[in-house]
Parts: structure tokens; C-alpha cells; sequence
């Protein structure tokens, strides 16, 4: 194989890194696809036919409530069949246990668990349905599911994890608007969701699990009371023993059948009083009995088996029917039944069709008008995901042809059919309209259109809801078929490169150090180290925990490190070592102070916050700093501020090279940082320093000098550095080595050193101070030792010269970073992380700036770790990587930048790709919603950090190296 | 002849000895467990303090007295001195692993401080008071077994692979504590121990086998 070159090195390099960003998101498109969802509340615009531009529906809002009531009844032509509703939910209850399965009745146990609801169910006087519920089974989606009607995508459900309130329009929010009282008991879910929308409620916590009783007994206490009042016009119940029994002991626990009866007393209660109440008030109110989602075997739920999606449905109260078996609906279809059944508009992004037994006590032409309702809210849905849609201009008063439409036109595209679907049932119902008058035969037009509407809005439904669950199995296979090849482009570039380093060059390397060529026991270590990070990804709860695989990971390699440098201490150099304080000895003595640094600042770091899920209640030091109280947080702040100030510019001082520019580059990083102490001293106090007019100033100000600074270093740095002549320093004693002077000669390294050396002292400063602007005051020391352990890293691993392997070292690095990820307080849930951070120094709202402000605060130390590298290649000796003879610009380029641009490309790469095979595996995990998809999301804004961070190092490494050749070439010329 | 001269300086061990000691030595830890249970009915889930300190004393007799028998230089070193140097080692080495075990994130809360102080009363006397019986302070030869990881000889074998084990085995009994089954084994330091333990009944067996080669080899050498 031919040697790599610089040129072929970097084209691999990007091409690996080019194929990674098209695989990434081809499967991210694929797997998250994003539902053009239609904003805002449904209104009287709803009872009007799409195409026709409706004005009038701003007078809605101002509207009082009953006024509303009665415009919408006189607008809907349906009167209301009930006027009060009980919907009471038995959280995890699947219809099995109620209908039975496969038109086979529930099994005996069940059954006489339940003696009056089976009996209202052969009496015809209850309606019962398989409801499939869309995964995520998990209680607060399917509640949102069942009151919106819509079906809520994978971003949607993993971006709304943490808020709360539901905004999107919804049943509550509509019986709201036409002044409904509603009272809530139950699971706290339902509070969560829609605050202040109830009149009296008394929420029930799902956390303790263990209880069975408790929780159920809490609902029903008030039962009794609110059936005797009248104030209400929904009452919710949400029951949720039944699911805690599955979560202790599954589907067939000794206690289910108790359970069950239990739920039946209740049921019989509440018909009862239904009844009673029936002879002394008017109107009707209707019982409705669901289930939020089923529940596998064990007992648990979240997936999609048939198992956990099969969730009941059950109508009390409805004309009676008698049925064999119970057929099957989709959750979803819940919202608009009981929109339309109770007169007001069905929510905008309402998937679900109409009941049809619910409707079946309405007259016919109002039967009609409901399904012309819910056809005209599903053709709006349409229009929002097909622009394309055909039957967009439809007439305004919907008086067409009927032969124009001919069914032989329905086969073509999806938005053909759809829309042809949809022209047919309307044409039938115009038709049926203008009969309906004189002749008698009607009957049969009846039924003709009914089955129009139904099958349009089957097929819309179905089209609509498949949208949102379905994955694209080809596009999936093919971002992670893409993503596996960057991943063995870049890790096959790297061995490759590896080999011809390491062994192609053995002539070279050999005379440096024999244990080169080994596979020594640290290089073994990074290796397996991959390998395990990559086993913990598949566990959900080492997924929740990942901080302590990391913090056990870069403990274990230090002390690997420590062993090292304890075999490198010959036995003779131990004992002279407390008289000398020169030589080996005393550098190994050096190391092992700079291993002992990193030993404990990085113990330090994982006890300053409590991470994770499960031991976040643990005691940390930040909880005890703030348990505390200020007087000990802010002195504590203030010192690691001065000390990460005073470490930067010690660092940016100790170069010996003097001229203006030098000091002026100095001089603005001091003003920066005194800046930034006045901010942490004057403003940091105020809980809402955002508000503040002078701290944002004075933000502003630290953001435009230290991005002036930074960028004018990098830029111009290697115009203004002093071209050294040939004379090397003495004292140096990294370069120092006998084939020097005549790479001197040729390259401009001593200039090239000096100048990464201040510019990565430059990203580093610019970046602490950032980090101490942004971050919360508690995170302030581990920004300091974070930096500590980064120089202390950098320090150990120059004095160890070649015994390490550079790329080890930068694996190192990478390790170090993640670590120090976790330990300023991230994890992979999307709670840990900091909003309010995010709006420091910003004066308008502007989510851009604050996505970029949110990202630096969350992803400080991983780019913090690749910053430095550019330090770190200014501090390994550079004469000995390439050939003199044969050198060329090309040789010294690669051996300076390859191994750290490549290495965390590589490693990045392969967690990536085991990850979305993960998470491919996963997607039909109980915990895929809660655990998988967010540490997705932090994985590819890991690759982002990655890209960027990689592509400052070699951007910097490049130019420094070009504008400096260029000037030694014309120095030399001239 | 070179290499037959070193050997003579080291104290000779044949293979049966060396399962002799570690017979002993897994059965003292065997004898431990059996204590805990049978005479005190407690174990390592519902006390783990008690319980180590238990197994630790009955182990380190066993150990310390064992390994003294093998000393290097027995001329120039009395038996005594031996066990002498091994006392000395037991708290230099429950101070290096109490280190160790914090570095690497054991619980650092004064609660914890009982479980891992008698955690690594077991550690020492598993991986550094028979080195410290067997070669005292010899930098060379810590430095050979412990730094290098080259051990030469069946007693290098003894010394290094159970010790080795132990370490490794402990690193590798750490890794279930942080998952959320809840339940009592995964507390600091139970399943800690037990992986050390099981690692260094590993690390004697291998060291057994090893031994058990070296000297096979050598038969087949002089014949």
C-alpha cells in the first residue's frame, strides 16, 4: 500500500466525515420525522367547509361562554345527546380482561371479578371496544392522545418530556371555552397537564408504586359526594392501583381479580346514581370507561406489543345494543365521539374517526352532518401535511356534479384517492340533501354515504396516524448503512495509518523507544474501554448511569498511568531520587505528582454533583455547598475564578517571546477576566440578573471583547510572531535533539510552536471565561479543575515523552472530557439541562443565540478538551516526527495534526454508530421515550461538539502553518 | 548457568507447595464464610463490616503465616522478621487500597469509612502482605512483580497472579453497583469483595497451573 499522504489523509478524512453527516441525518429524518401539526384552537370555523376562507372565527375568543355553547349548536345542527360526562380511567386496565380476545369472552377469573359490568354489557346497555392505543404506552402521551385525538411524534414526545401543560388544542380546552365545570380526582397527571382547568381537584401521585390500595382508596373517597352535586359537567376518575398491581406482579397477580372488583363497585356506584339522578334532573349524562394503555405479561408497558396497545373503551349510557363480540377502534377516535357528541369543536390536529354506534341514536341527517364535520376538520388536517392536495378549490357551497367524480379516478396517488374519497362521500351527501325531501327510498342513499364518509376517513385516518408512527425502514438501513461506513472509513484510515507508523517506520522508531512497538497494557485499555462503553449503551439503566462508567473509566486509566510511570522508575533512580534533583528521577517524580493531581481533582469532580436518575438523591458537594449557603458558594467562586484568570494568563506570560502584541493580547484576556469577576461580584446575586440592563451590557461587552481577542489572536498571530533566526534555545529541552537545526532550516517550527502554544492558551482562556459567565456559580470550581486537570494531563504526558503513544493520549483526553461532561452536572436526561444559563447577556428573545449559549454551557467540557488539543500539539516535541531527509511540508503537517483530529473523529464515530444500531434494537423498549431517544439527542450533539471542535483544531493547525511558511519562504528569498 | 544461579538465590518452591499454600489459603477464605454463617449467622449482605473483619481474621493468620515460611534470603531473615515485615505491610497496603478504592470512586462519606477500612484490611492482606512477608522492602522485586508484571518463578507466580487477580477481579465486581436493581448485594464494598475474592481464587489457580508448567518444563529439560 502506498504511503499516506497529508493530501490523501485529509480527502479520507473529510470523506469519512462527510458520509458521517449524510448518514446522520438520513436516519435522523427517518426515525424523527417532523408532522407539520396545525397551530391553534378549532373554533366556529369548524363547522364550515375548508376551502371557504372563514373570517368571522376572531369574534370566538371574545364570545361569552354559553353564547359560545349556542353558537356552535345552532352552527353544528347536532343537539348535544348528553350534557354531563364521567369518564373515568383505569390506568394500564387492557380490554382483555373486560372483552376478551379474539371474540373469545375474558377468562373466568375476570369475569366474576366484574359481575355488573359484564352485566351491563350483555344487557346491550354498555358499548365495549378494543381502543389500540400508538406507542408510547406510557400514561401522560395517551392521555394527551385521547383529549387531542392526535398522535404525537418521536421529538414531540421526547422535547415535551418536561413541559408540562398541554397547549395543543384539545377536548378540556374546548369544554373550557363553553364554560364546562370539571372536576378532577386521581392521578395528578391530569393537573399537571391542564392547570387551572379545574374547578375542585384532588391529585393522587403515581410514584409509589408499591401501593395498591392507598391510591384508589384516595379517588373514591370523594365519589359519593361529587355524584350527589350537580356543579359539574365532567368528572374525571383516574384510577391507578390496576397498574401498580401489574407493576408488582404482572397480568396474573393474586390481586388483579380484587382489584378488578373494586373498579366494578365503582362502576356500579356511579350507573347507579346515573340512574337515580335521571328520575330527578333533566338532561342526560353519559359514562365512559377507558383505559390509558394495556400491559405485557409483566406487567409493564411503554412498547407496542399487542399486549400493552390493547386499552378499553367502554360507552354507558349510549341506545342500547347487544354484541357478539366488541370491535376494534383507535384510542385517538375518543375525541372527536365525545367533540361531537357534547357540541363543540373537534380539535385541530384530531386524527381519530367518529364511533359510529355513538352516533347511532341521532337522527339521519344529523348522523350525516357529524361525519361531514369530522371529513371537513380531516381534509384541513390534509391540507397542512399535502400541499399538493387536488381538492383544494372545492366550492364553497359544495353543490358539484355528482358524475364528475367517478370511483375509477381513486386509485392513482395518495392524494388522489384521499381527495377522490373525500368528493364522493360529498357528492353522495349533497345528493342524498336534495332527495332527502321527496322521495323514500332515502334509506339506501343513507347507507350509501355513511360507508363514503367512513371510508374516507378511515383511510385519511390511517394515512394520517401512519405518518407519525411509521418508520421508514429503508431510509433508517440506509443512514446506518452510511453511517457504519464513515465509521470504518475513519477507523480503518486511522489503523492503517497506525501500522505505518508504528511498524512501516520501524527503522525510525526503533531507536527512540523499544517498547514502541509493543501493544502495551494503556493502548489495550483505550481499545477495551470502546468496547465497554459500548456494551453499557444497551443497558437502559447504564444508559441512565453512563456517568459512572466514565468517571470509572478515566480513574482506571490513571492509575494505569501511575503504574506506568512507576515501571519507568528503575530501582536505582528510586533511591538517588531524594538527593537528586535533576534527571530521570526527578521527572518521574514530576509525573507522578501531575498523575496524583489528576487522581484527585478528577475525584473531586465526581463527587461535585449527584448525576444520573436513580442516585441523584445521594449527597454531593454541590447539594452541601448550597445546603451551606451562599457566604461559602461565593467566596468559593470567586477564588476558582481568580485562580482559572490567574492560571490563563500565567500560562500566556510564561512564553518568553516579548513584542506589542504580545502584550496586548495579554492585556485585553486581564481586562476580560476582571470583567468577568465584576460580573460574578455585582450581578450573579440576582436570581434574575437577564432582566438587569447593566449586567446584559456589561455581558455583551465581555462576549465582543473576548471574541475580538480570541478571533484577532488566531488570525493574526502568525503575521506578527518574530521570525526566529536558526539559533535554538538552549533551554528548551523538547526540541532539543541533534537532527534539529536542519529541520529549523526548513520549517519555521520554533515560530509554528510558539504561535499554538499562545493561540490554545487563547481558546482555553476565552473558553473558562465564557464557562465562568455562563455556568451556574456551583460549577465554577469544576470549570477550575477541570482546567487543572488539562494542564496537569498536558504536563505528564511531555514529560513522558514517547511513552505513551499519541494517540493514546488523546484518547485520554477524549475520555477526560466526557467526564467532565458529567461532572458539571449534565446526564442524559433532557432535565439536567440549563435553561437559564441560556439567556445571559442575550437582551432580546432570540432562540438562536440561546440554542448556541445552551450548547457552550452543556457541552463545555468536551470542547473545552478539544480547545486545549491545540495546546497540546504545540507541547509535544515536533523534530523527532518527521524524516529530515525526506521531510516535506505535507509529512509535518499530518504527524502534527493527524492523530488529534483523527482520534476523536474515530472514537466519536464508532459510539455513534453502536448507538443508533442501539437505539434501532430499542425502539420497542418500555424506556425508548424516556431513556434511549434523549441520550440520542445528546449523542448527536456529542458528534456536533466533535465536528466543530476537530475542525477548529485542524483550521488553526493549518493556518498558522501556511501563513508562517510562507513568511520563512520570503525571508529567506529576500 | 546464569539463570540456575538466580534461581539459587531465590528461595526454592515446588509445585506442590504452592498448591499446598493456596489450597490453604482458599480454605481459610472458605473458613471465613463458613464462620460468618454457621457460628455468627451473619454474611456480606446484611453486614458486610463484620462480616470482612471476619473473613480478614481468618485469612491473614493463614497468609502471613504461610508466606513468612517462604521468604527470601531465610539466611539473613529470620522467620520473625518475616512475619514482622508482613504486619508492617498490612497497613501500608489497607492505606494504598483505601486510596486506590477512592480514586476510583468508593463513597467517600464518613459512613462508609467501617466498610471500607475493613474492605481493605481483606484487599491488603490478599495482595500486599505476602509480598511484603516474601520480599520486604525490596524496591527491585515490588517493582519486578507489581510495576512490571514480570514474574520469574513459581513464587513470582504466587505472589503476583492472586494479587493481580484480586485487583482486577474487585474492578470488575464494581461494575453492577451503579445499575438500578435494587438490590442489597450492590451496595459499597459487597460485590466489590466478592469479585475480589473470586479473582483471587482465579489468580491461584492460574498461578497453580502456571507453577505446575514451569516445573513440567523443566523435567522435560533435564530429560
Amino acid at each position: 500500500m502506498a504511503p499516506l499522504t497529508c493530501t490523501k489523509l485529509s480527502v479520507i478524512t473529510i470523506t469519512g466525515i462527510v458520509t458521517q453527516i449524510i448518514g446522520l441525518s438520513v436516519f435522523v429524518f427517518g426515525f424523527f420525522p417532523v408532522k407539520p401539526a396545525l397551530p391553534g384552537t378549532s373554533g366556529s370555523e369548524s363547522f364550515f367547509a375548508p376551502a371557504c376562507d372563514f373570517v368571522g372565527n376572531l369574534s370566538d375568543t371574545t364570545l361569552p361562554s354559553d353564547q359560545l355553547q349556542s353558537l356552535y349548536q345552532e352552527l353544528s345542527g347536532i343537539p348535544p345527546s348528553f350534557d354531563r360526562l364521567i369518564l373515568m380511567v383505569i390506568d394500564g386496565l387492557p380490554a382483555e380482561f373486560v372483552l376478551g380476545k379474539n371474540e373469545k369472552p375474558p377468562k373466568k377469573q375476570f369475569k366474576e371479578a366484574m359481575p355488573y359490568t359484564q352485566s351491563l354489557l350483555v344487557s346491550g346497555s354498555a358499548i365495549g371496544y378494543h381502543a389500540k392505543a400508538a406507542p408510547p404506552t406510557v400514561t401522560m402521551p395517551r392521555l394527551k392522545a385521547m383529549v387531542s385525538g392526535a398522535i404525537g411524534g418521536f421529538l414531540d414526545v421526547a422535547f415535551n418530556f418536561n413541559t408540562q401543560a398541554m397547549m395543543d388544542d384539545n377536548l378540556l380546552g374546548q369544554f373550557f371555552r363553553i364554560g364546562w365545570k370539571m372536576v378532577m380526582l386521581g392521578d395528578e397527571t391530569w393537573i399537571k397537564l391542564f392547570p387551572r382547568l379545574f374547578k375542585r381537584h384532588d391529585g393522587v401521585s403515581s410514584f409509589y408504586v408499591k401501593d395498591t390500595v392507598q391510591v384508589d382508596q384516595n379517588v373514591s373517597r370523594h365519589l359519593r359526594d361529587e355524584l350527589s352535586k350537580d356543579d359539574w359537567n365532567l368528572l374525571i376518575l383516574h384510577y391507578l392501583g390496576l397498574d401498580h398491581v401489574g407493576h408488582i406482579d404482572g397480568r396474573s397477580s393474586v390481586l388483579m381479580a380484587p382489584k378488578l372488583k373494586e373498579m366494578d363497585e365503582v362502576v356500579k356506584l356511579i350507573h347507579s346514581s346515573i340512574i337515580q339522578s335521571q328520575i330527578n334532573r333533566p338532561g342526560r349524562p353519559l359514562l365512559m370507561i377507558v383505559s390509558d394503555h394495556g400491559m405485557t405479561e409483566n406487567g409493564n408497558h411503554g412498547g407496542s406489543t399487542y399486549e400493552e396497545t390493547d386499552s378499553l373503551v367502554l360507552f354507558i349510557g349510549l341506545r342500547n345494543h347487544i354484541f357478539e363480540y366488541a370491535s376494534v377502534i383507535n384510542q385517538i377516535d375518543i375525541a372527536p365521539t365525545l367533540a361531537l357528541l357534547f357540541g363543540v369543536p373537534i380539535p385541530k390536529n384530531n386524527v381519530g374517526v367518529l364511533i359510529r354506534e355513538a352516533f347511532d341514536s341521532l337522527k339521519e341527517d344529523q348522523h350525516l352532518r357529524a361525519l361531514e364535520l369530522n371529513a371537513w376538520q380531516l381534509l384541513r388536517l390534509l391540507h397542512a401535511q399535502l400541499s399538493g392536495l387536488p381538492c383544494r378549490n372545492l366550492p364553497c357551497d359544495a353543490f358539484y356534479d355528482h358524475q364528475s367524480s367517478s370511483s375509477s379516478e381513486c386509485n392513482h396517488t395518495t392524494e388522489n384517492m384521499l381527495c377522490c374519497l373525500y368528493m364522493e362521500a360529498a357528492a353522495l351527501y349533497t345528493s342524498w340533501k336534495s332527495k332527502r325531501g321527496f322521495e323514500s327510498a332515502s334509506n339506501k342513499d343513507y347507507s350509501r354515504t355513511t360507508s363514503a364518509y367512513y371510508k374516507f376517513l378511515k383511510s385519511a385516518s390511517e394515512w394520517l396516524s401512519r405518518r407519525t408512527t411509521d418508520k421508514p425502514v429503508k431510509l433508517l438501513a440506509l443512514g446506518l448503512a452510511t453511517l457504519f461506513i464513515s465509521s470504518v472509513i475513519l477507523s480503518s484510515l486511522m489503523f492503517c495509518w497506525l501500522r505505518e507508523i508504528y511498524h512501516g517506520g520501524k527503522q525510525q522508531t526503533s531507536n527512540l523507544n523499544d517498547r514502541m512497538n509493543g501493544w502495551s497494557f494503556d493502548e489495550t485499555f483505550i481499545v477495551s474501554a470502546v468496547l465497554i462503553l459500548v456494551t453499557c449503551m444497551t443497558s437502559s439503566s447504564m444508559v441512565e448511569e453512563e456517568h459512572y462508567t466514565w468517571y470509572f473509566l478515566i480513574s482506571t486509566f490513571y492509575l494505569l498511568l501511575l503504574r506506568k510511570t512507576a515501571q519507568s522508575l528503575s530501582a536505582v533512580g528510586l533511591q538517588s531520587s531524594f538527593l537528586m534533583q535533576k534527571g530521570q528521577s526527578g521527572e518521574g517524580f514530576f509525573r507522578i505528582c501531575c498523575i496524583f493531581l489528576l487522581l484527585i481533582s478528577g475525584r473531586i469532580l465526581r463527587g461535585w454533583h449527584q448525576g444520573g436518575v436513580n442516585w441523584t438523591s445521594l449527597p454531593d458537594i454541590s447539594k452541601w455547598l448550597e445546603q451551606a449557603g451562599s457566604q461559602y458558594v461565593k467566596p468559593l467562586q470567586l477564588i476558582s475564578a481568580v485562580l482559572v484568570i490567574s492560571i490563563g494568563l500565567f500560562a500566556l506570560f510564561s512564553i518568553e517571546t516579548k513584542g506589542k502584541y504580545f502584550q496586548m493580547v495579554r492585556l485585553s484576556f486581564l481586562i476580560s477576566g476582571l470583567l468577568v469577576l465584576l460580573h460574578i461580584t455585582r450581578y450573579q446575586d440576582y436570581a434574575f440578573s437577564s432582566t438587569n440592563y447593566g449586567a446584559t451590557f456589561l455581558v455583551q461587552i465581555i462576549y465582543a471583547i473576548l471574541g475580538a481577542v480570541t478571533i484577532g489572536t488566531v488570525v493574526a498571530l502568525p503575521w506578527l510572531i518574530p521570525l526566529s533566526t536558526s539559533k535554538i534555545f538552549p533551554a528548551d529541552n523538547t526540541i532539543a535533539s541533534p537532527i534539529f537545526p536542519s529541520i529549523q532550516e526548513k520549517f519555521p517550527l520554533v515560530e509554528l510552536r510558539d504561535s499554538l502554544y499562545v493561540v490554545g492558551w487563547a481558546y482555553i482562556l476565552c473558553w473558562c471565561l465564557l464557562q465562568l459567565l455562563l455556568q451556574q456559580p456551583i460549577n465554577t470550581t469544576p470549570v477550575l479543575l477541570l482546567l487543572l486537570q488539562i494542564v496537569a494531563g498536558v504536563h505528564y504526558f511531555v514529560r513522558s515523552g514517547t511513552h505513551h503513544k499519541e494517540w493514546v493520549e488523546i484518547a485520554g483526553f477524549y475520555y477526560l472530557g466526557m467526564a467532565g461532561h458529567f461532572s458539571l452536572g449534565n446526564s442524559n436526561t433532557l432535565a439536567t439541562i440549563d435553561v437559564a444559563g441560556a439567556f445571559i447577556g442575550i437582551s432580546n428573545h432570540s432562540t438562536f443565540l440561546s440554542g448556541i449559549l445552551m450548547f457552550i454551557i452543556t457541552y463545555a467540557s468536551p470542547m473545552f478538551i478539544l480547545l486545549s488539543l491545540v495546546m497540546y500539539i504545540s507541547t509535544k516535541s515536533m523534530a523527532h516526527l518527521v524524516i529530515p531527509e525526506k521531510a516535506n511540508a505535507g509529512d509535518l503537517l499530518m504527524m502534527l495534526l493527524g492523530f488529534p483530529c483523527l482520534v476523536p473523529l474515530v472514537l466519536n464515530s464508532i459510539l455513534l454508530t453502536a448507538y443508533t444500531v442501539v437505539l434501532l434494537l430499542m425502539q420497542n423498549h418500555l424506556f425508548v421515550w424516556s431513556v434511549f431517544s434523549p441520550k440520542y439527542l445528546y449523542v448527536c450533539a456529542t458528534t456536533v461538539c466533535t465536528l466543530i471542535g476537530v475542525f477548529i483544531v485542524a483550521a488553526t493547525g493549518f493556518y498558522t502553518y501556511f501563513v508562517l511558511a510562507m513568511r520563512k519562504e520570503k525571508a529567506c528569498s529576500s | 548457568m546464569k539463570e540456575e544461579l538466580a534461581k539459587s538465590s531465590q528461595s526454592t518452591i515446588s509445585s506442590f507447595q504452592v498448591f499446598l499454600i493456596h489450597v490453604c489459603c482458599g480454605l481459610a477464605l472458605a473458613v471465613g464464610f463458613w464462620v460468618a454463617r454457621n457460628v455468627y449467622s451473619i454474611n456480606l449482605i446484611f453486614d458486610p463490616t463484620t462480616t470482612l473483619r471476619l473473613i480478614w481474621a481468618v485469612e491473614f493468620p493463614v497468609v502471613i503465616l504461610l508466606f513468612s515460611y517462604f521468604r527470601q534470603k531465610p539466611e539473613k531473615c529470620s522467620y520473625l522478621k518475616a512475619i514482622a515485615r508482613g504486619l508492617l505491610g498490612l497497613p501500608v497496603g489497607v492505606l494504598l487500597n483505601v486510596l486506590g478504592a477512592l480514586a476510583l470512586g468508593a463513597p467517600a462519606g464518613l459512613q462508609y469509612f467501617e466498610r471500607t477500612a475493613s474492605w481493605s484490611l481483606l484487599m491488603s492482606s490478599l495482595t500486599f502482605v505476602p509480598t511484603a512477608c516474601v520480599y520486604g522492602s525490596c524496591w527491585t522485586d515490588w517493582h519486578r512483580i507489581f510495576a512490571c508484571t514480570k514474574p520469574k518463578g513459581p513464587l513470582d507466580f504466587m505472589l503476583c497472579l492472586p494479587a493481580h487477580g484480586a485487583v482486577i477481579g474487585a474492578w470488575f465486581g464494581a461494575w453492577p453497583m451503579p445499575l438500578d436493581w435494587e438490590r442489597p448485594w450492590q451496595d459499597w464494598p459487597i460485590c466489590v469483595s466478592y469479585g475480589a475474592m473470586a479473582g483471587y481464587v482465579a489468580g491461584m489457580v492460574g498461578s497453580l497451573g502456571l507453577a505446575l508448567m514451569h516445573t513440567g518444563g523443566k523435567q522435560l529439560k533435564a530429560e
